[in-house]
């Protein structure tokens, strides 16, 4: 196949030129005059307070909203005035509501820009498969489903899935998990960046949620009203140095804290625990404890999962079986999940620590406090280190 | 003679007229099949045209509840003049008869249609033809034929009374017995032919839900 291969690797870069939306009848412009440059391959986040324009914004880049003037480039090429419907087929498309098609199967939801650009039933029927595992859905038990039968979290993923279907080098996505409850939120965020991260596209992501947009952004332009960029940088920076009051009452309190979200699990450095195998011998188990400086044991299944946390307590009560005793080795992150992410499970696991598990839910890892510590300092002294490079520079004017 | 005499009259009536009855509900049938066609093709294309704008979807709307007030006796008379006597006026009257039913779910079967949908098919690039045959349509589907179903049913019980511009169909019974009322024949007449009419009604009912059901999607 090779049309595939060709689609894989690509993303485009998005230019908008002085793009304004005004309606008839209202004295201000709903955008105006935004430009900003959009590099291929990296997650732009449009975030503002509501009414900003950056939902029209984002419309106007497939032109479901057709721009009042301005232009815009996708990999240098002006589509401002070509087809709309043929632009829409490169684009990929994720909304809030989802909008999947309840009359069509998953599959066929899925395979349907495929079939609007005239590929082969098999081609078609491969794709849907591919995305389908692409998205963590098995294929044999959902391609035949309806929309009706999914929970909002899966209809999300496949809404996900149909807007890669024909590989468009460029994703656009408004507010897609806006309306999904935290936990599964969360969960889809992690999965969204682990996606990105072998699919490359392009992504404007819009969303009011600047924590949302922290955590997945490679930029962020933060918008005030008629979609003015009050700032567009990377998170890192965003938080760092607010532009101005806007941009500091827009990120609120709590910026350091919110810089957890900028560390991922993979990026520190783990804590290793005590660990053994639930078919271990029992005296083992308690020398292993022993030996380790940790108040509990974390047992692990033939799979390398983990499964409980025993104290030495548990491990002398003989009657009962290993996978019933101690707590449920619950509050496990992914690698790609944030430092913030970890924090949370962590405190509200009664152990005190995450699990750091792969995609396979084997055992990787702790994350504890001494690693958030850690990695806060980090941030503190990088930030202290910037700040004495500008103070070294001469002031500029203004 | 009462009720009962009358009734227990009928089953020698029906033994030595069957094959009459029959062929009488058969052009009876012909009839609804024809007039049933006719308006959905055209109240169908009203509503396609006018749904997403609302002023001509009211206008749609007021013209054929117009028709439906206009009393079934009155209408048919009115068509002598234009279309003579027969199967045509029949057609026509019953045609006007049955638009509004028709022509309103259909506008209301494709206004409720989620607009999300609507605009992620947009977004993924269906042209505005695409959206309405691929989504809007199907996803209308039940609710149109909902409409067809109503019109069905009211339809061929006032094309009995066709049968006085001499339209086909049982109406021609019903009316000859209704003449001779207080006789056992006019009974026979009029009883049958208004069986049987109820009948065809709840056969073609019947028959509209199972065809809708099965062209309307699972997923619904």
């Amino acid at each position: 196949m090779p049309e595939h291969e060709q689609g894989t690797a690509t993303a485009a870069s998005i230019r908008l030129e002085s793009l304004t939306k005004r309606y008839p009848g209202q004295a201000e412009s709903a955008v105006d005059n935004i430009t900003m440059d959009i590099p291929a391959g990296e997650i732009v986040v449009l975030v503002g307070p509501s009414g900003c324009g950056k939902t029209t914004s984002l419309k106007m880049i497939n032109r479901i909203i057709e721009p009042t003037s301005g232009r815009i480039f996708i990999d240098g090429e002006d589509v401002t005035h070509v087809n709309a419907d043929q632009l829409r087929r490169r684009i990929g498309y994720v909304i809030q509501q989802v909008g999947l098609f309840p009359h069509m199967t998953i599959a066929e939801n899925i395979g349907m820009v495929p079939g609007l650009l005239g590929w082969s039933r098999a081609r078609i029927s491969e794709r849907v498969d591919e995305l389908l595992d692409l998205v963590g859905m098995e294929p044999s038990a959902y391609r035949a489903r309806y929309p009706k039968e999914l929970s909002g979290g899966q209809s999300q993923r496949v809404g996900v899935a149909r807007a890669m279907s024909a590989d468009p080098p460029v994703l656009l996505m408004d507010e897609p998990f806006g309306a999904i409850d935290p936990i599964t939120r969360e969960r889809l965020q992690n999965e969204f960046l682990r996606l990105q991260s072998n699919i490359r596209k392009t992504i404007v992501f819009v969303t009011h949620d600047i924590d949302e947009a922290i955590k997945l952004g490679d930029r962020i332009a933060i918008l005030r009203k008629g979609s003015k960029i009050a700032q567009y940088d990377t998170p890192e920076a965003i938080l760092t140095a607010p532009a101005d009051d806007f941009v500091a009452d827009f990120i609120g309190s709590g910026a350091s804290l919110k810089r957890l979200s900028l560390s991922r699990v993979r990026d520190v450095e783990l804590s290793q625990w005590a660990v053994g195998r639930l078919d271990d011998d029992r005296a083992h188990l308690r020398q292993a404890l022993t030996n380790s400086d940790h108040g509990s044991l974390l047992l692990l299944d033939e799979n390398q999962r983990p499964v409980r946390w025993v104290t030495g307590h548990d491990l002398t009560r003989s009657g009962e079986s290993l996978d019933r005793v101690g707590l449920p080795a619950a509050a496990t992150v992914e690698p790609h999940a944030t430092l913030h992410d970890a924090l949370n499970e962590m405190v509200t696991s009664r152990v005190g620590c995450a699990i750091v598990v792969d995609d396979q839910r084997r055992y990787q890892g702790i994350v504890d406090m001494r690693t958030v510590m850690r990695a806060i300092d980090e941030m503190r002294e990088s930030s202290r280190a910037r700040d004495r490079d500008t103070a070294g520079q001469p002031a500029e004017a203004g | 003679m009462t009720f009962l005499d009358y009734i227990s009259g009928v089953p020698a009536y029906l033994e030595r007229e069957w094959s009459d009855l029959l062929e009488l509900t058969f052009e009876h049938l012909l009839v609804v099949l024809v007039t049933i066609v006719l308006a959905t093709v055209i109240a169908l294309g009203l509503g396609l045209a006018t749904y997403r704008n609302r002023n001509g979807a009211r206008a749609v709307l007021t013209v054929t509840g117009t028709f439906l007030t206009v009393p079934s006796f009155a209408l048919f008379g009115l068509f002598i003049p234009i279309f003579g006597l027969g199967a045509v006026p029949t057609v026509v009257a019953l045609v006007l008869y049955s638009l509004l039913p028709i022509a309103r779910n259909t506008i209301t079967g494709l206004r409720s249609v989620d607009p999300a949908i609507v605009e992620s098919a947009q977004g993924m690039g269906l042209s505005r033809r695409q959206r309405l045959l691929r989504i809007e349509l199907p996803l209308a589907w039940p609710v149109i034929m909902t409409g067809v179903r109503v019109s069905t049913l009211m339809i061929v019980g006032i094309a009995a009374i066709a049968a006085i511009v001499n339209g086909p169909g049982l109406g021609g019974p019903i009316f000859q017995g209704l003449s001779a009322i207080g006789t056992q024949r006019g009974f026979n007449l009029a009883f049958t032919g208004t069986l049987f009419v109820a009948m065809l009604a709840l056969l073609l009912d019947g028959l509209l839900g199972m065809i809708s059901k099965l062209t309307t999607s699972k997923g619904l």
